[in-house]
């Protein structure tokens, strides 16, 4: 689904925000992105989206190698892939509804379909008693479940999650957290960067850890921090 | 594609409502600066249109009064017979002068005159286009003689008003249209500042280069549209309501040529300075 092959990225003014990192993620995956603040989580989720170009490596996204794809066919490897954001990012002047069907909208999608999908996915994420209610009359745990519909909407075979949790409480934290678990049931691949250790704790998922740009973990039912070894 | 027909035109909508203070300023300049130029096309064509009718007219008329009496006629006949600078003449009877009358003037202005009314009058082509004046000067005044006229002097001079206001009027729409692009270019920007959420989601789950950019387009396409629109509309009651002589009155189809050439300008504007907008400020 993802792989990155020895991919270094320097930013403009210097920054090295990723180096020589080598890494594959199957579908089907769930993984946990970790490591301290500025160790090149978001970097790496920014060139999956192909939002950066790396210096040097190769990424393929989905069996397409993201750095010869010319520049028209980038949308058409977004629209697989689903995004949701610590700060969710929804338009304050759409509904709920709209919030959704937007995404689904302004890839030409038929408005037939839109509302049956938008519906539907509405349910999974329990909010269909407030499609009509702006993102400013949510809680912020609601409003990141909108983000995680739209994301979902169009059904992505990947999704993105760059600290979802990182604005909520632990009940909301927990229920964001049962939904892309659920959506990683049905077939979608998701890599979420978080810096929750209790989620990461509880969850034992694939663990990728990143310390200043560089790969130094990745354990298939890993822990936020690595394990102590206490010995044989 | 219908849903996207759709889509832009309420994005386009909503953003001229958006920024309607802004849009009308656009809007207005492109109208100003583009009446200019029509009116500098029309005068263009009314001009030639009024020379190339009197291209091979006559250089000089002497108006006899419609009282005069035959004596006074012959007298001023075989005075021209005598002049070394009148190359020849012809006499038009009171009977050819209002025959002559119908074809120029309007009907309301026509349907008032008998051929008694009219003047008879002697149509002569100098040797030399300045000998006009000595004609003028000679028989000014002279028993009998109403007028001396000389129409394509008279012509020569409204040439030369009509190509030097022309001239003022292309300066000053030109820089109407500059600045009318760098309106529409201004609304154009914030309107994409105002959309920028809009934009980074649509980024985000795919939408074409295309679809973020064309609602852009259509908007100052619109601007563009309308303020032709309205410039065309100004044009066509000033060539309806301004009495402008006859000769220099534009025929319909005319007045569509000036008129197509305003509306093309109108939208390329519209869209060049959205394109501008697009390519300094929207980053896809
Ligand atoms: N657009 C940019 N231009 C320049 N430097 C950047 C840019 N984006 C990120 N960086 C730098 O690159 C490094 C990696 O940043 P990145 O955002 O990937 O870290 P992160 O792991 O997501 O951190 P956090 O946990 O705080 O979100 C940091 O040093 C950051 O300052
Ligand atoms: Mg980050």
């Amino acid at each position: 689904m993802i792989r990155f092959e020895d991919v270094s990225k320097t930013y403009p003014n210097g920054t090295v925000a990723l180096k020589n990192l080598s890494v594959e993620i199957s579908k089907g995956d769930f993984v946990f992105l970790v490591g301290s603040s500025g160790s090149g989580k978001t970097s790496f989720l920014r060139l999956v989206l192909r939002e950066e170009l790396p210096d040097s490596g190769a990424i393929h996204v989905s069996g397409k190698d993201v750095l010869k794809m010319p520049k028209w066919r980038v949308p058409y490897l977004r629209r697989n892939i689903g995004c949701v954001f610590q700060d969710f990012r929804l338009l304050p002047n759409k509904t709920v509804f709209e919030n959704v069907a937007f995404a689904l909208e302004v890839i030409g999608r038929p408005t037939e379909t839109i509302k049956n999908q938008v519906t539907q996915v509405l349910d999974v994420v329990g909010l269909a008693d407030k499609a009509d209610n702006l993102p400013s009359e949510l809680s912020g745990g609601e409003q990141q479940r909108v983000a995680v519909a739209r994301a979902f909407v169009n059904r992505p075979i990947l999704l993105l999650a760059d600290e979802p949790t990182g604005n909520l409480d632990p009940a909301n934290s927990e229920i964001i957290m049962q939904l892309l678990e659920r959506i990683n049931k049905a077939g979608t691949t998701v890599v979420m960067a978080t810096h929750d250790k209790g989620l990461v704790d509880r969850m034992r998922k694939r663990v990728i850890e990143m310390v200043d740009g560089e790969l130094v973990r990745d354990e298939s039912r890993g822990l936020y921090d690595t394990e102590v070894s206490t010995g044989f | 594609m219908l849903s996207f027909f759709r889509y832009t035109l309420r994005e386009t909508g909503t953003n001229l409502w958006r920024n309607r203070l802004m849009t009308i300023a656009a809007i207005l300049t492109v109208t100003v600066s583009l009446f200019l130029v029509g009116a500098a096309l029309m005068l263009k064509q009314s001009a030639s249109q009024a020379s190339s009718h009197w291209q091979q007219g006559t250089r000089v008329t002497i108006w006899m009064k419609p009282t005069a009496s035959q004596a006074e006629v012959s007298a001023v006949d075989s005075q021209l017979r005598t002049l070394p600078f009148v190359k020849s003449c012809t006499f038009y009877t009171q009977q050819q002068d209002y025959e002559e009358a119908r074809k120029l003037l309007p009907q309301s202005e026509f349907s008032v005159l008998q051929p008694s009314d009219m003047p008879s009058s002697f149509r002569c082509t100098p040797t030399a286009p300045n000998n006009v004046f000595v004609v003028e000067t000679s028989f000014t005044g002279q028993p009998g003689v109403l007028t001396v006229t000389a129409p394509e002097q008279q012509v020569r001079q409204m040439e030369k008003v009509i190509r030097i206001a022309q001239w003022v009027f292309v300066g000053l729409a030109g820089i109407l249209l500059i600045s009318a692009t760098v309106l529409i270019l201004n609304t154009i920007r914030m309107a994409i500042f105002a959309r920028r959420r809009e934009v980074a989601v649509m980024k985000l789950v795919g939408a074409t280069n295309w679809f973020i950019r064309i609602p852009f387009i259509s908007e100052g396409f619109f601007q563009g549209l309308i303020g032709s629109g309205l410039a065309v509309g100004f044009l066509a009651v000033f060539q309806t309501w301004y009495p402008l002589p006859v000769l220099f009155r534009l025929s319909t189809t005319a007045f569509i040529g000036s008129a197509s050439v305003v509306a093309i300008l109108g939208v390329s504007i519209g869209s060049i300075g959205s394109a501008l907008a697009i390519r300094r400020f929207l980053d896809v």
